[in-house]
Formats: C-alpha cells, sequence, structure tokens
C-alpha cells in the first residue's frame, strides 16, 4: 500500500490528541477515556507474541492468535467497572504510572476523515517500594474525525514481550 | 537446612514460611520433586505431523518436545552435547533438525547426532557420533491427550501416579467423543512468587474468591458462584467439594453443571452447549460426573505443576525459576467438538478472565508476590502460616473417589498439596513415597 502522509496541521491535530490521551490513561481518569477519547465502534486489542523461526512457514493451529485485549465499548466498560468498584486492591494505593508516546507517523486513508496513526507507547509503573516496571508496546491505530472532533475508532497494539514481566496488566495503552 | 519435618504440619495444616524463601529447600525440589515427578509436557493436538516441536520446561531443565515419523513423542533436553549451548530458541515450530548456533553441529529430529563440521580434518573420524545424541527424558507417556515425562526411569507409570485423579480429569478428557485440545498460543507471564503458592492457591483456596477478585466478581455476569458472592459475605458449602487424597492431586469442584461458565459474558452459548451435549456425557461418564460436575466450576490440580479449571476452560504450567520466581503459561482448553464459534468465545474469555490482562488473574499476582517477600524476613521469615480451616471434616463419599470436604470455602486440598510435598522432598526414591486413594489409605499412609 502507498502511504500518503496526512497534512501537517491533521498530524499536529491527532499528536496533541495522542498526549492527551496519555496525560488522561496515566491519570487513570478512565471515563474521560471511554467517553471523550474513544469512538463508541472502538476495537480495541493487543495478541501474545510468539517467538517462531524466520524460515518457519508452518501452519498454525487454528485460531492462531490467542488475545491479550480484545474488547469493544461495552468490554472496555465492564474492564473500566472494575477498577470503579474500589475493589482492586493491587491498585490502592495508586501506582504511579508515565505513558511517553513517541515515533507518530499519520497517514491518509481511503475514508476520506479517517486517518491511519502509528505510534510507540513505553508505560513506565511505579510500585511498590523500588518496584519499577516497564513495558513497550507499537500502536497502529485509527482515528476517525467526527462532529465532536478526532475519535479513536481502532487500535491494534503488539507486545514486544513474549513472556509478560508484571504481575498484572492493570492499565490501558 | 531445618528438618523436613518441622517444616510442614500437616494434622495442624501449619507451613514454615522458610518454604517460600529458602534457597537450599528450592534446590531439594528441583532434585527431589521436579526431577522425578511426571510433569506436564504438552497436548497431543500441539504436535500434529513428524517434526512439530515445542520447548518447554521440565523444572528449570529446558526440553525440546517432538513428534515423531512413527507418531510417537520424543523429549530432549534441549542443550549440545558438544559444549552445552542451547540447541533451540523458537516457542514451537515444525523442524528436520536442530542446528546448534556456537560449532554447526546437527541434530535430527529423532535426537541423533548427523553434522558434525570438519569432521573429518579436526576429529580424524575418532568421533562416535553415536555417543553424542540429544539426551532423551527417562520416560514419557500420554494420558487422553495430555503428554507428559519424567527424570525418574524408577518413577510408576503415569496412570498409576495419577491414580484415581484420572476419574476427575475424564470429566474433561474423556467427556465428549473426541476429547479435548488446547487452541491459541501460550499466554505467558512472569511473576515474582514462590511456584507453591500459586499452586497451592487454585488447588483448594475459594476462600479468595469473594475478596481479592471482589471487583472482577461485581462487574461479570452471574457472578453469584457456586454459593459463594463478593465480599466473602456468605458462602454455601453444600453446593461444592473439596477433593484431595489422590496422591497428591486434588479437585476442588462446584455440583451445579453450569457454574464453569458464570464469569463469561456469552454464557448463555456455552449453556446451550452443555444442554444439547449433557445427555452424551451422562451416557459416556454416568449421572453424576455427567449431570453434576460437567459444566461445573472444577479447579484440577496435577501434583506438582498442573492446573486446569474445565468450565472456566483454562489450562495453566508453571514453571520454576528460582525461590521468589516462575513462569506460567496459560492456553484455552476446548472440546474438539465445539463450534468454531464456541471455541473462539471460549479463547476470549480465558483471555479476558484468567490471561495476562485477565481481570481475574490480575488480581493474584501481587498478593501471592506479597507472601512470598514476607517470607524473606529474618524475623518474618521464623513465622508459620495456616492453612487450618475446616480441620476434621474429611470423609469418604459413595459417589466419588479421594478424601472429601464440604464446600469451596475450606483449606483440606492445601494440606494434602503439602503432604505430598513433604513426602516427595523426604523420601530418598519413589519406593518410599506412598500411594493412596482414599480417605483410608490416606489415613494408613500417613506419616510414613
Amino acid at each position: 500500500m502507498n502511504l500518503v502522509h496526512a497534512k501537517n496541521d491533521i498530524y499536529l491535530d491527532l499528536q496533541k490528541h495522542l498526549f492527551q490521551e496519555a496525560r488522561i490513561l496515566s491519570a487513570e481518569r478512565y471515563d474521560d477515556w471511554l467517553n471523550t477519547i474513544l469512538s463508541d465502534d472502538i476495537y480495541y486489542c493487543m495478541d501474545m507474541p510468539q517467538r517462531r523461526f524466520r524460515e518457519d512457514k508452518s501452519g498454525q493451529r487454528a485460531p492462531a492468535k490467542t488475545p491479550i485485549f480484545k474488547d469493544d465499548m461495552e468490554s472496555l466498560k465492564v474492564r473500566v467497572g472494575r477498577y470503579s468498584t474500589g475493589f482492586v486492591w493491587a491498585e490502592n494505593p495508586m501506582n504511579a504510572s508515565r505513558h511517553i508516546i513517541s515515533n507518530v507517523e499519520v497517514f491518509e486513508t481511503d475514508e476520506k476523515d479517517q486517518f491511519k496513526v502509528y505510534s510507540i507507547v513505553e508505560l513506565h509503573r511505579s510500585r511498590l517500594d523500588s518496584d519499577r516496571k516497564r513495558i513497550t508496546v507499537g500502536r497502529e491505530d485509527t482515528w476517525i474525525k467526527s462532529a465532536e472532533g478526532y475519535k479513536l475508532l481502532t487500535r491494534s497494539m503488539t507486545l514486544d514481550d513474549s513472556v509478560v514481566l508484571d504481575s498484572n496488566m492493570n492499565f490501558f495503552l | 537446612m531445618e528438618k523436613l519435618d518441622d517444616l510442614i504440619d500437616f494434622k495442624t495444616g501449619r507451613q514454615k514460611r522458610l518454604i517460600y524463601s529458602d534457597a537450599d529447600i528450592y534446590e531439594q525440589e528441583m532434585e527431589k520433586i521436579f526431577g522425578r515427578s511426571w510433569l506436564f509436557l504438552a497436548h497431543e493436538c500441539q504436535l500434529e505431523k513428524p517434526g512439530d516441536f515445542i520447548r518447554t520446561f521440565m523444572g528449570e531443565d529446558e526440553v525440546l518436545v517432538v513428534r515423531q515419523k512413527d507418531k510417537s513423542v520424543k523429549a530432549f533436553l534441549n542443550t549440545c552435547t558438544h559444549r552445552g549451548n542451547r540447541l533451540c530458541k523458537a516457542d514451537h515450530g515444525n523442524s528436520k533438525t536442530f542446528v546448534c548456533n556456537y560449532h554447526g553441529w546437527s541434530f535430527n529430529f529423532s535426537g541423533e547426532l548427523t553434522g558434525v563440521p570438519l569432521e573429518e580434518a579436526a576429529y580424524g573420524n575418532d568421533l562416535d557420533k553415536s555417543k553424542f545424541g540429544m539426551v532423551e527424558v527417562a520416560q514419557i507417556a500420554s494420558y487422553k491427550g495430555l503428554i507428559f515425562a519424567t527424570f525418574d526411569e524408577q518413577a510408576p507409570s503415569l496412570e498409576d501416579s495419577l491414580g484415581e485423579m484420572k476419574w476427575y480429569m475424564d470429566v474433561w478428557l474423556d467427556a465428549m467423543p473426541e476429547g479435548t485440545e488446547l487452541i491459541g498460543t501460550a499466554m505467558k507471564v512472569e511473576l515474582p512468587v514462590n511456584w507453591k503458592l500459586a499452586v497451592e492457591n487454585v488447588s483448594g483456596d475459594g476462600y479468595h474468591l469473594g475478596w481479592a477478585h471482589a471487583g472482577a466478581m461485581t462487574v461479570t455476569a452471574e457472578s453469584g458462584i457456586a454459593g459463594l458472592s463478593v465480599g466473602n459475605s456468605e458462602v454455601d458449602n453444600a453446593a461444592a467439594v473439596s477433593v484431595a487424597g489422590l496422591n497428591g492431586h486434588t479437585v476442588l469442584a462446584a455440583l451445579d453443571g453450569k457454574s464453569g461458565y458464570a464469569f463469561y459474558n456469552e454464557y448463555q452459548k456455552a449453556w446451550d452447549y452443555l444442554d444439547a451435549n449433557r445427555a452424551t456425557v451422562v451416557e459416556r461418564l454416568g449421572k453424576f460426573r455427567g449431570e453434576k460436575m460437567w459444566g461445573s466450576q472444577v479447579n484440577m490440580t496435577v501434583f506438582p505443576n498442573l492446573q486446569f479449571l474445565p468450565g472456566l476452560n483454562w489450562f495453566r504450567v508453571y514453571h520454576p525459576k528460582g525461590p521468589g520466581k516462575f513462569e506460567m503459561w496459560t492456553w484455552a482448553m476446548v472440546d474438539k467438538e465445539m463450534s468454531d464459534e464456541l471455541k473462539q468465545v471460549i479463547l476470549d474469555n480465558v483471555s479476558r478472565t484468567f490471561g495476562p490482562a485477565g481481570m481475574f488473574d490480575n488480581d493474584d499476582g501481587d498478593n501471592l508476590q506479597a507472601a512470598t517477600e514476607q517470607s524473606r524476613g529474618w524475623r518474618t521469615g521464623q513465622m508459620d502460616v495456616y492453612t487450618n480451616m475446616a480441620l476434621g471434616g474429611e470423609h469418604s463419599r459413595e459417589e466419588m473417589p479421594g478424601v472429601i470436604s464440604e464446600g469451596l470455602v475450606c483449606e483440606q486440598n492445601q494440606r494434602y498439596v503439602y503432604r505430598r510435598w513433604l513426602e516427595m522432598m523426604k523420601a530418598d526414591s519413589w519406593a518410599d513415597i506412598p500411594f493412596y486413594n482414599s480417605l483410608e489409605e490416606a489415613q494408613a499412609t500417613e506419616g510414613k
């Protein structure tokens, strides 16, 4: 596919949205995330990575992909609802999080008001005492421009670790 | 190291915290427990064609499990017999040979050393290649789709080792004519936790469900499961059983025939499947297992490190990585007869509840990590911990084998897991390890 860069004003607008979203997620303002960042038709997914030989083309047993996240608005509301109960003891006291966003690229798509956005997110979590966790994920998004402004329509995330190195993933990326 | 008998008291349900942190005890576990138990390697369905392989672990030993041309399965230490390099770095796949990256020695998938670079020039044809094949496990066997191996030539057969646990395993492995399969890929998580704390939790700890998982229980569908409610405010112990005394293996089972799917957001699809196939299962397994157990929330533990939960449909093995660390590998397991649609529903729900971002699993890690860390302090490490709930409630029941106590909220199973741990740690060989599959046998062998 021949990717065409979006115009600079669109690039800047979407980068602002990515940074704003990162700040909202780091602050765990999850209701704001659902209501102001995400489209009602959101599809939010991440698969479990596998390490295989480059030359190994042998068939994958179906279904080949195992999701870590595979969520729509309804199931994201359930995840957020779990945090809202106040019963997720692992998150009290609150763990300090920083979502660092980089390598942002914005491209046109066949749809007039939709844009493909690549980015990398590096999440740092400072947990109990000296416990510091870091996770890096590549993201491929579709953002849609609607009457209410830009909304995130799809996010497909690639986790870099083939073994998850944190005792929970009580966060969004 | 302290005397082993001081570490565990089966009668009172007491454990010394040292067993979760002490490096010497951990080394003994590798030899006495992981070095001679039957350990889960792979599901038959993961190795379809000759050359299909999986890289896994037996204790801290890295193992390649490979399908052979004659359909048998072999398991080898994943290491070159020359200078000890790792042979295969892929998680799984298909390969005709395993070639060492260090000097290029190559082994065929039957484990024979077939290629040595510069063999004539460097070794002068003095190298007897037949003596340098990949090293195999001592015994390998499978039970209804599950492949196990042991490093101990003296270990009793897999079937004898499982004993009456097979009767319970069949509730999943043999419920439907075509049996089971693992779907998707392994969801792998590393946790800073002693392996026994995870195993004991799933073996018998229904007590933590309503409290540790209160957040997830509150928001998931049909969360009033098997007489348990959010916040541990009430419990109906008649609705479920804890079963132990099965050579160290345990079962925790609701008896309602449908609660296994209670955390699913599309549980009705699973319940329709249960309704449509219940008669078949009753015919194969009888009324009790077919009506009361199939579809229920059931936790099965095959000592020391395999756990699977029919209903919730997850299948998990723990690989220890030192006294304070393990890797946890989780798959979704399904009946082969299920529709592709239902299989996908199950895979998605296993991930959503017990995957790396699973709403239930994400509650357990920090608790178990803290319990591990709280066994390290100089003063704290001298303390005991207890699984002393429902002492003396053990009884027999005509309809099922093993030692039974009432309810999911009961610590009988953990006591039996630690009893097996002590029996294996103390024994010089398998001849000294007792076998028991009923209350009478368990009582007759206690402390032996």
